[in-house]
């Protein structure tokens, strides 16, 4: 990285300038035999999968453990973990964007490798992945899709929570290749799957199967650009098409007149294209110019996002276009600003007089030059072209008037940043590119992965961005690793994350009881301060009391029904209950719950809590459900047995009730079997309805009988009489009763009642049995029946000579005569 | 800048839409809905049916009807996940579309409020938890009105006091959370009640996770710039209010028909010609209707401030509204000959341009006006002044006793149980539980009168404490103000006594101008709710002074609850006033200098357990009445519901009777 040159590494192909860096040497083992490894490396420069490749035949090594194994390499060879592969033939080596590893293997399972080191979590396939046998695999940044052996295709777009999708069904016959447009660049925004087949392509996503109708196959390679944009084909006889992935356009044909089939086709970035043989490697710029380069041994290419990274025993280097700013600032005999400017800094070192000349001449375009010297140094990978940009675009700047400085800083910020991690000790070799499509917060997660700690809490507080993170892996990886006691590794991770905020104690008790050391566990949870983060773990370690008591303590009821459905499950019905009846919110969680969907567990929690009442309720709601009047009685039975020897104060009114409810059942039943006009059925009716219904239909005497039965209050029973008579028009019977010398009701309800069934005759005749009532009300309700001249009389009697007068108003005919009698009679006589 | 708060109710309202619309847009194709019975109601406060189908829902399924077909590929569940039956429902009805379908299904399920572990418990143990997408929808506040958000939540008020389920209050967090990751923390959280200060205990620890987890907003950190604070009101504090019968006419209209979600289900026969083209609010309801089919067909009518008659008219004492209806109907009647004085074409073309706005009010006036006839039926009615008669005396403090006979009377007329049951729980809620042997004798009138399932309603209700029997125990109990000598602010009163706080907080106003009331007791026809008078308690100190005959511990500057401490140690629960300070105490001083403080300030008051529209109506003349006082203070009503004496004895009598699984051969009942 020290070369100064800065065309060093430039090759031109069509129009365009592409560069390879060199970004490490001698990166591995010279033991290591690449040729025997399947590589797979992590997009934004991340970290290298290698795996040996059980298609080829190795050489046989006694030294070496035959033990298979995934080894995660950074891209500076540094061995950064070591996983062990026990699971049969690896289909598909891949990662996702977060540095997840993913590894398909053939029987359909896959597992996802969190974190570089062996957190792993297995998925099946499902969809006949285990029948048939997975094929191949290929990644995008979020997901896969697997081609098995009989051609279905299953795609999974989540890592968090896979859930595999079968793709629309695809012909039978020979893949030759296949490729895929991740969901982000699809009209559809669900992935779809080019395959290269017969003839011609076939485009699959979740809904159909579209034959592209292309005549020129079969391809044997098909390979998607990273902006989903284009495609690139390789036809049988060696030539290499790119055309739109809507197979609308051709943009470019080569022809690489090779006899043998290269083993990948890989894009870099998205003007070019690469083919890749074992030692050899062909360029493919626009318009099908290419570049040739070779080596001595193989060489494995990996694709990123802008660029590819080549990978030998011995190097890695990197693949790109020549960015604009660089080839602005750096192609031979150019005249734009920017390169004037930054040959004036090596005037200016040489003390020459030209370099002032050199910045009046562009002065103009200054502002420009500047930034293109900025953002030319972000570009660059070695020290000292970045220093010599910065250097030019500072001397420019300090021209120009009111410069604002923000973007020079923002830049001097971003290449510390970079070249910390471009370290060979760290071994991730961002651009600038990859490092603003990445995010700092990532990179830092990066960091965290590899367990460089100390860097990564620089860079975050140098980029100002939370650090609670990095404290919580460090500490987890503390309580793994550690092997003090458990009161001196606790001690010493509470100590060092006092006062920070954001710290997850319960995701370090977990690691703590991952490795076994539940102790350290509880002591560490203890530290957590929110309790519902608490709960999952303290029921993993089977602190179920904690558990439930912490979930109590959140308030959030899913929290506490997640535990007690836990619990429920696992421990005996007795121990639950105890657990359960002294913590109230729980209690009545469960009680809730199982009224809707256990009632049995329900009674037995009334039962063994002591609550007679609440158990008896329930079984007169079961008694409601009954079919037959004999199951309801027994339920009632039942109900009335749990209340004997109860203490509740209600026990005696509610067994009173229950013992009621039954005879009243009873006397429904037998009414129902003798009488059968169709007065309807009593059973169900209230103690009131049965004596209305009975009454209504000229059963008296029964309803009598149900009065006397139930003690039915004297008052009830006469209002209930009398809305029972009125309603069945029983005048005779209504009169009868109005015979009587006194009501308990008193009489205005007869009056009313009657009244409003529309018998003004027999209403008025209560009227004068309502003796309570003051004068003018009674001389309203006979004027309601229509009887004016009574009301009259009523008037007079009371000496009242204004109602008289009005009254002279509603009458007419013989009461017209009658009223103006009483107002003579009552006039004074003068 | 905080984002505007004037506007919460709008963005909430937005937010909503565009979630659930999100949601359907991301399943590519053709779909099928199913929403669990709460929700269409819900959802269609937000968005309209018409909207749905313009987003490829074909056909809208309710999932307890179990009716779910299998005609689209794509199927949609939104559900509320909060209750594990519920859940439980989804997972069969996916297991029994897998197993018959000859399609093979994509299944979204979309949690309503959120997901949760029990959700996925239930659907991992029937083992289609990874055969399903799952996505939540968080919907938890929804305006009813721009100063009116609710929870929505149809049972808060029996889960609170009769299953003592404390989500409600849990959800009611989350959502206040929302409230303050956008606009800053309550800089005061104020309340009365068990479930009050819980929720203030949520509140304070969901803001200390937020720290812990790194995801506050910089509004977590400082208290609001412009939210004055937060009432908290539990409802147990208060029964005595909701089993009033509300005399307002949005009141009258919930307690004699019903409002749910902004809408009333009125016979089709009242809304005449006007209803017919009035675009039918229930549009969700493509699935048949669960009621059976009855000889009146009811109509949904939207009731809310988009109809600027009803805006006028909701919060009126219902004695008005006839005169209110004549005036509107005489100025229409005006406005409308206008056009005969009409010359020039211009002024006719004016006419013409105004009669769409004629139409609709006409409409809305014809409407109001056959609908408030209607009621004034039930009004008249000899019961239901009986009944209003026995509440205002109870309510004003005469003996209960003289009310015995007419409470018999009612039950052995055979008047609705609710009705009998309001005035019961009414006597035992405001004079501290009924005497053993009247509450006996009653007890068993109501059986014999309404049937012994009964027995399951009394004991729901003497769960919920609303009918109690008087024992001396509790008549000590009952606290009276001043004596304790407990120091604390969160003095516990176990029981509301409404005798002493009918005195020291004027609750009943004898005398009032009915044309222009100058107190909120207007909307009981002379009875202030406690409920809002405990508010008043924080808002209008010097008005309740002025009530008070005796001077009260007040200074201009009091705040909080000073003042009004030892009074309110006489209502039931802790009072407590949580204040809480920045993380950042220079930051925030810079922002308050920054802000201000000639802004207008905002009160939320929540009502936890439900609030009646009467005090709906009477909080807004609360505002009103700050607003004339030149107090730049706005109040938000916030509830978990809303709630009337109607729906809370729905929610607790018992609808089922002895003979109610029997199959009778016999033919039709009574």
């Amino acid at each position: 990285m020290t070369s100064t040159n800065p065309r060093a590494g430039w090759e031109k192909i069509g129009t365009e300038f592409y560069r390879k860096i060199s970004l490490y040497t001698s990166i591995f083992d010279p033991d290591l035999d690449l040729s025997e490894y399947v590589v797979s490396g992590a997009p934004f420069s991340g970290a290298l999968a290698l795996y040996r490749d059980t298609t080829k035949i190795t050489r046989y090594r006694s030294n070496v453990a035959n033990k298979s194994s995934i080894d995660v390499y950074s891209c500076a060879g540094k061995l950064i973990s070591r996983i062990n592969w026990e699971k049969g033939t690896i289909k598909g080596l891949g990662w996702s964007e977060d540095e997840r590893l993913l590894v398909v293997s053939e029987d359909g399972t896959f597992h996802v490798y969190s974190g570089l080191h062996g957190d792993f979590a297995p998925f099946s396939l499902g969809h006949g992945a285990e029948e048939y046998g997975v094929h191949s695999v290929r990644f995008w940044s979020h997901g896969f899709v697997a081609l098995l052996k009989n051609n279905a295709l299953v795609a999974v777009s989540s890592f968090d929570e896979p859930r595999p999708r079968a793709l629309a069904a695809v012909p039978e016959g020979e893949v030759h290749a296949w490729s895929l447009i991740p969901p982000a660049y699809t009209m559809s925004r669900s992935v779809e799957v080019l395959l290269a087949m017969q003839q011609t392509i076939f485009v699959v996503d979740v809904s159909e199967t579209e034959d592209r109708g292309l005549t020129d196959g079969p391809f044997k390679h098909v390979s998607v650009s990273p902006n989903g944009r284009f495609a690139a084909l390789y036809t049988e006889d060696g030539r290499v098409w790119v055309v739109g992935s809507d197979f609308q356009n051709k943009y470019s044909e080569y022809d690489s007149k090779a006899k043998t089939t290269p083993k990948h086709i890989y894009w870099c970035g998205n003007d070019s294209v690469v083919l890749a043989w074992e030692d050899e490697i062909h360029m493919v710029g626009p318009n099908g110019a290419a570049a040739k380069y070779y080596y001595d041994d193989i060489v494995h290419v990996l694709p990123d996002i802008d660029g590819i990274r080549l990978l030998t025993s011995e190097t890695c280097e990197f693949l790109q276009k020549v960015p604009d700013e660089s080839e602005e600032v750096f192609k031979l005999g150019a005249t734009s600003p920017s390169p004037v400017l930054y040959d004036s800094i090596e005037l200016l070192e040489k003390k020459s007089p030209k370099a002032d000349e050199n910045i009046q001449r562009i002065k103009s375009s200054l502002p420009e030059a500047v930034e293109t010297c900025i953002r030319a140094a972000g570009q660059e990978f070695g020290h000292a072209l970045q220093k010599q940009l910065l250097r030019a675009a500072s001397f420019g700047k300090s021209v120009i008037e009111l410069y604002s400085s923000d973007e020079f800083v923002d830049m001097c910020e971003t290449l510390r940043v970079l070249n910390a991690v471009r370290d060979h000790t760290i071994g991730l070799p961002l651009t600038l590119t990859q490092y603003n499509q990445l995010r700092p917060d990532r990179l830092i997660a990066r960091l965290i992965y590899r367990r460089e700690y100390l860097l990564a809490i620089k860079l975050a507080e140098f980029l100002r961005l939370p650090l609670n993170k990095i404290y919580v892996h460090w500490a987890s990886q503390k309580v793994k690793a550690a092997s003090g006691d458990d009161e001196s590794i606790r001690d010493v991770v509470v100590e060092r994350l006092k006062g920070k905020s954001g710290i997850s104690f319960e995701a370090i008790a977990r690691a703590a009881y991952d490795e076994g050391r539940g102790n350290l566990a509880t002591s560490l949870l203890n530290h957590e301060p929110r309790a519902g983060k608490q709960v999952p773990l303290l029921l993993a370690m089977e602190e179920d009391e904690v558990a439930v008591d912490k979930a109590v303590e959140s308030g959030d009821p899913d929290l506490i029904m997640f535990v007690l459905l836990h619990l429920k499950q696992k421990m005996p019905i007795a121990t639950f209950f105890r657990l359960v009846t002294s913590r109230a919110q729980a209690a009545q969680l469960i009680e809730q719950s199982a009224h809707s969907q256990d009632k049995e567990l329900l009674k037995d929690m009334y039962y063994q809590d002591d609550r007679p009442v609440d158990g008896s309720d329930l079984l007169l709601e079961e008694a409601m459900d009954q079919p037959q009047i004999q199951a309801v009685v027994d339920k009632l039975k039942l109900a009335s047995r749990l209340l004997t020897d109860a203490k509740d104060p209600n026990a005696v009114m509610h067994t009173k009730s229950l013992a009621e409810a039954t005879v009243l059942l009873k006397m429904q039943e037998s009414f129902d079997k003798d009488i059968t006009d169709n007065s309807g059925s009593y059973v169900g009716l209230s103690v009131n309805e049965t004596m209305f219904q009975l009454i209504r239909s000229g059963y008296s005497k029964r309803a009598d009988r149900v009065r006397s039965e139930f003690k039915v209050p004297e008052k009830t029973w006469w209002w209930v009489r009398l809305r029972a008579l009125v309603a069945a028009r029983l005048w005779g019977d209504v009169e009868e009763i109005g015979k009587n010398r006194k009501s308990p009701i008193g009489w205005e309800p007869f009056y009313n009642e009657v009244l409003s069934a529309g018998n003004t005759r027999l209403a008025s005749s209560f009227v004068p049995k309502c003796t309570t009532l003051k004068p003018a009300e009674r001389v309203e309700m006979w004027v309601k029946c229509g009887m004016v001249s009574k009301a009259g009389e009523e008037a007079l009697k009371a000496k009242d000579m204004n109602t008289l007068e009005q009254l002279r108003d509603k009458a007419s005919g013989p009461q017209l005569t009658e009223v103006e009698r009483m107002i003579t009679q009552l006039r004074p006589r003068r | 800048m905080a984002p505007n708060i004037d506007r919460e109710a709008e963005h909430i309202k937005e937010k909503a839409r565009k979630d659930l619309l999100a949601l359907l847009e991301n399943v590519r194709g053709k779909k099928n809905l199913v929403f669990s019975r709460d929700l269409p109601g819900i959802i269609g406060l937000f968005v309209g049916f018409s909207t749905l189908k313009e987003y490829g829902v074909e056909k809208v399924f309710v999932l307890e009807n179990g009716n779910t077909d299998s005609s689209q590929r794509n199927i949609i569940y939104v559900v509320n996940g909060e209750d594990p039956a519920t859940v439980q429902a989804v997972a069969g009805q996916v297991k029994q579309l897998q197993k018959n379908g000859n399609v093979e299904h994509e299944v979204t399920i979309a949690w309503v409020p959120r997901r949760t572990l029990v959700s996925n418990k239930i659907l991992e143990d029937e083992g289609v938890l990874g055969d399903v997408n799952i996505q939540e929808l968080q919907i938890l506040f929804l305006p009813l009105e721009n100063d009116l958000l609710s929870l929505e939540l149809s049972n808060s008020f029996q889960d609170l006091y009769l299953h003592g389920d404390k989500s409600p209050i849990y959800l009611a967090s989350r959502a206040l959370m929302q409230i303050q990751q956008r606009h800053g923390l309550f800089p005061r959280i104020l309340g009365k009640g068990h479930n009050a200060r819980q929720l203030a205990n949520l509140l304070v620890r969901a803001r200390k996770e937020l720290d812990a987890d790194e995801a506050n907003t910089p509004y977590t950190t400082m208290p609001s710039t412009s939210i004055e604070s937060l009432v908290v009101i539990d409802r147990d504090v208060d029964f005595a209010t909701p089993l009033l019968t509300q005399l307002t006419y949005e009141g009258l209209i919930e307690e004699l028909n019903g409002i749910k979600h902004n809408k009333a289900e009125i016979d089709s026969s009242l809304l005449g010609a006007a209803g017919q083209s009035r675009p039918s609010g229930a549009g969700l309801a493509t699935a048949p209707s669960t009621q059976p089919s009855r000889p009146t067909l009811k109509q949904a009518v939207q009731l809310d401030s988009t109809d600027p008659l009803y805006h006028q008219l909701r919060s009126v004492n219902f004695a008005l509204i006839g005169p209110l209806l004549n005036k509107v109907a005489r100025r229409l009647q005006t406005d409308f000959e206008g056009r005969h004085k009409a010359q020039e074409i211009n002024e006719l073309r004016d006419f013409v341009n105004k009669l769409p706005t004629y139409k609709e009010e006409h409409k809305s006036l014809a409407l109001h006006t056959n609908l408030a006839d209607d009621m004034t039926k039930h009004t008249r009615s000899e019961p239901f002044n009986r009944s209003l008669e026995v509440q205002q005396n109870i309510a004003a403090g005469t003996d209960p006793i003289y009310q015995h006979d007419t409470m018999d009377e009612l039950l052995s007329r055979d008047v609705p149980l609710p009705t009998i049951l309001r005035l019961l729980c009414l006597e035992s809620t405001i004079s501290g539980g009924l005497r053993t042997k009247d509450l006996d004798t009653f007890k068993r009138a109501i059986l014999h009168a309404h049937g012994h399932q009964h027995l399951l309603t009394l004991s729901r209700l003497e769960k919920m404490q609303l009918l109690q029997p008087r024992t001396s125990a509790s008549a000590l109990l009952l606290p009276v103000g001043g004596g304790s000598t407990i120091t604390s602010t969160s003095t516990t009163g176990t029981k509301t006594n409404y005798g002493y706080l009918r005195k020291e907080l004027s609750m009943i106003i004898e005398e009032y101008n009915e044309q222009d009331p100058d107190d909120i007791s207007y909307v009981y026809s002379g009875y202030a709710p406690l409920s809002v008078r405990i508010v008043q308690c924080i808002l209008q100190k010097s008005y309740l002074q002025h009530l008070h005959k005796s001077p009260l511990p007040l200074t201009p500057s009091s705040t909080g609850w000073s003042g009004f401490e030892d009074i309110l140690k006489s209502a039931k629960g802790p009072t407590f006033n949580v204040v809480q300070k920045p993380t950042d105490e220079k930051a925030s001083k810079a922002k308050n200098a920054l802000v201000g403080s000639g802004g207008w300030k905002y009160v939320f008051v929540m009502f936890l357990g439900g609030i009646t529209f009467a005090e709906v109506a009477a909080l807004r003349f609360v505002g009103r009445k700050l607003e004339e006082g030149g107090q730049r203070r706005k109040i938000v009503i916030c509830t978990t519901g809303m709630v009337s004496g109607r729906s809370i004895m729905e929610g607790v009598i018992e609808k089922k009777g002895l003979g109610s699984g029997i199959k009778v051969d016999s033919g039709a009942q009574v």
